[in-house]
């Protein structure tokens, strides 16, 4: 500061270099803005959630066997509602002593005091008639007396324990289809993954909630990356053969595998273009593993990158299906790219680590994806579950100090994320985990032994 | 050499020793410079480096930031205690006199007309029940009486959902709440200019169709600051979707959204 000062009084002579110091001295500061909109919202916390109350339903017949639907009805119907990520959900023993069955038998300034304090009540009944399982759903706003009823609901199915779950989801997804902005619920979707079994892996389905594992394959191979369809009729996996991993595809209409043209290399990571006329992966056949583009029978490939270093797990736009996300290692360790489908306009999103298996939200605003954030010999951190909003490359981060995270799967609501966890790292640990998209209410859907999740389109 | 030296002292006018110290002096002057310039560009942290968020953006999820609880009053404070000192006693009041009564002065041609007959006295205007809830009151009083609404408070002011259908408003209490509910969800108060004059308030229009999606959304009265309008605009853009409508071809929402600084 003497310096600039003595300049000052010198002369005009100095005029330029008091100019100089003048910026030299102004320069340290200017790097210290901060960012005005540091804030990525999904959601926005207890405050803007609905309160309901799930009522018991009411038997109204006096079969032995409707108790064990209800009982059933009744869990189902609450899980879904609970784990929707929309309600507030009353606790079952903050509701009032009495179940209505109908409507006329529902007091409503009961449901809507302390303390259940509900705004939004779900209640009805079941019955079972002959062989089918009757059950009346309704759903009324506490809080409106004179014009309660927001909806209700009938259905009938032969009555088994396994309907009464279906009539449960259903009568679920149709609250959350009319109290969630439009967005159908979860409650009726499947998940895809690769069960461990041993030195092979088949794949596998299960209910959105964890319920009703079965499998799907019995290749007695390897089988990874199961992808469903749009329109829920086929798999596109990659299977260990005699040529190596290739992609094969799997009819779940037929309940066979069907055609899927191979072609030499290592093929990996499908996914489908949400048009349902296009497949990603991920294919070594000209030598370099590149992101190449067919038919779903595996014909008219083309390649759409073109760059030294693999090129892996692509995952469309599915708001748009006009953009691919994909990890390539082109400038050393995996980073997330997204590019246009016809291989232009690459744009880079990580700006480090180790980034892998993207998956793209429904809405297109978003990106989920395993990152190891600092990678390396003695690095803090793992690899961890991460969103990235495209528009801004702000991101935030879901999973801490759980273990190994892999393979975020977007539900199709948008609200939810499955993804695999490993607490100690062990391959044959691994199991399949939900949560909410900002990374709240985490729950395992399967014990250990499961990877690779991929949530169905609808 | 001058020419006009008479003395070899004289002769010598030390051009050399002098240019010599002025070269000196101009390249102290720069070495100065640079070293203060390295100085500083090696010694200051560069871009984001110690700073808490190492290359990256901190998100929160949440919806309010838990502000600071206000400090209680420090007790025993010698200096500005909290007990103010007795002021004198204000002067007693004078006896107020009793306002002349209208009947005290006639005034010509202001009497009132005997003939008129007392209004019958109305019934008491049914009570409809209001969705909740009711507080916080926005301050657009116009409309805050009859028409169905749903008062949601932001961040920074109120934004209050006005349905103009009355019996859909009764019959769907619950659906205006809904909206409302997903247009506070999406509005961030963070894109207003924090220099918006308080109570400035903006008025949208826009109509949902039977699927739930929007329609001709538009301004009906500018609020005169612009960030306001357009955060309330976008408010409503980045919803994809409402709930489908219960009833009814369309439905149309008049949103408007009152300015109070944080």
């Amino acid at each position: 500061m003497v310096t600039g000062r003595q300049s000052v009084v010198c002369s005009g002579k100095y005029a330029v270099f008091t100019m100089l110091f003048l910026l030299l001295f102004s320069a340290g500061s200017a790097f210290a803005q901060d960012n005005p909109f540091g804030q990525i919202t999904t959601d926005k916390g207890a405050g803007s959630l609905i309160r309901i109350a799930v009522a018991n339903f009411k038997p109204i017949s006096p079969d032995a066997g409707l108790g064990n639907y209800k009982q059933t009805f009744d869990t189902t119907l609450f899980n879904d509602l609970n784990s929707a990520g929309l309600f507030d959900i009353v606790s079952k023993d903050m509701l009032p002593q009495s179940t209505p069955g109908f409507p006329a038998e529902l007091n409503l300034t009961q449901w809507s005091a302390a303390p259940a304090n509900a705004a939004m009540v779900a209640f009805g009944n079941l019955n079972l008639q002959g062989n089918r399982l009757v059950v009346n759903g309704f759903l009324d706003d506490a809080h409106n007396t004179q014009f309660p009823q927001i909806f209700a609901k009938q259905y009938n199915e032969e009555a088994s324990d396994d309907n009464a779950r279906q009539i449960a989801h259903r009568f679920a997804d149709e609250i959350i289809f009319r109290l969630g902005g439009g967005v159908s619920g979860i409650a009726e979707t499947k998940i895809y993954y690769v069960k461990i079994l041993g030195p092979n892996k088949e794949i596998y389905e299960m209910d959105y909630d964890g319920a009703n594992q079965h499998a799907i394959t019995h290749l007695g191979t390897v089988s990874l990356s199961p992808r469903v369809s749009p329109d829920n009729s086929r798999i596109a996996f990659s299977t260990l053969g005699r040529d190596g991993f290739q992609l094969k595809m799997f009819s779940l209409l037929l309940n066979r595998p069907v055609n899927f043209n191979s072609a030499g290399g290592t093929n990996l990571s499908p996914a489908w273009s949400p048009s349902g006329q296009q497949l990603a992966f991920s294919s070594s056949r000209t030598g370099d593993p590149e992101i190449w583009i067919s038919d779903p029978e595996g014909n008219i490939a083309h390649k759409i990158t073109a760059f030294r270093g693999p090129d892996v797990s692509p995952t469309w736009n599915p708001k748009t299906g006009a953009q691919i996300a994909w990890i390539s290692g082109r400038s050393g360790l995996p980073q997330l790219y997204i590019m246009d489908a016809d291989g232009s306009g690459i744009t880079r999103l990580t700006d480090g680590g180790y980034a892998t298996s993207p998956s793209w939200s429904p809405n297109g605003q978003f990106i989920t994806f395993a990152w190891d954030r600092k990678y390396g010999p003695g690095a803090p951190g793992g690899q961890d579950i991460y969103i990235m909003e495209i528009a801004s490359k702000k991101w935030i981060q879901l999973t801490h100090d759980g273990g190994r995270c892999d393979f975020p799967s977007w539900s199709p609501d948008g609200r939810h994320i499955v993804y695999a966890n490993s607490p100690d790292g062990k391959a044959d640990h691994t199991k399949i985990m939900s949560m909410l998209a900002d990374g709240t209410q985490k729950k395992a859907l399967t014990g250990p032994g499961a990877d690779m999740p991929n949530w169905s389109w609808k | 050499m001058s020419a006009y030296a008479t003395s070899p002292d004289e002769q010598n006018d030390r051009f050399g020793s002098g240019i010599a110290g002025a070269i000196l002096l101009h390249a102290l002057v720069v070495a100065a410079i640079i070293g203060w310039a390295a100085f500083n560009h090696f010694h200051n942290p560069t871009w984001g480096e110690s700073a808490p968020q190492v290359g990256s953006i901190q998100a929160s999820m949440v919806s309010a930031i838990p502000l600071p609880t206000k400090a209680p009053p420090v007790k025993d404070n010698v200096l500005t205690p909290d007990e103010v000192s007795k002021a004198a006693a204000p002067p007693p009041k004078e006896a107020a006199v009793a306002p002349p009564k209208d009947t005290d002065v006639l005034i010509k041609g202001k009497t009132p007309p005997v003939t008129k007959v007392a209004p019958a006295p109305t019934e008491a205007p049914p009570k409809h029940p209001q969705p909740v809830p009711v507080t916080p009151k926005a301050n657009t009083g116009e409309q805050a009486t009859q028409l169905p609404h749903s008062v949601t408070q932001l961040k920074n002011g109120t934004s209050t959902v006005t349905v103009q259908d009355r019996a859909f408003g009764n019959r769907y209490a619950y659906y205006l709440q809904l909206v409302a509910r997903a247009v506070s969800q999406n509005y961030y108060p963070q894109e207003v200019d924090a220099q918006t004059s308080e109570g400035k308030s903006v008025k949208l229009l826009f109509d949902i169709q039977r699927d739930g999606t929007v329609l001709n959304l538009r301004i009906e009265t500018r609020s005169g600051s612009s960030s306001l309008d357009t955060a309330a605009l976008r408010s409503i853009q980045r919803i994809d979707n409402f709930a489908p409508l219960p009833a009814g071809d369309h439905l149309t929402i008049e949103d408007t959204f009152d300015y109070h600084k944080p």
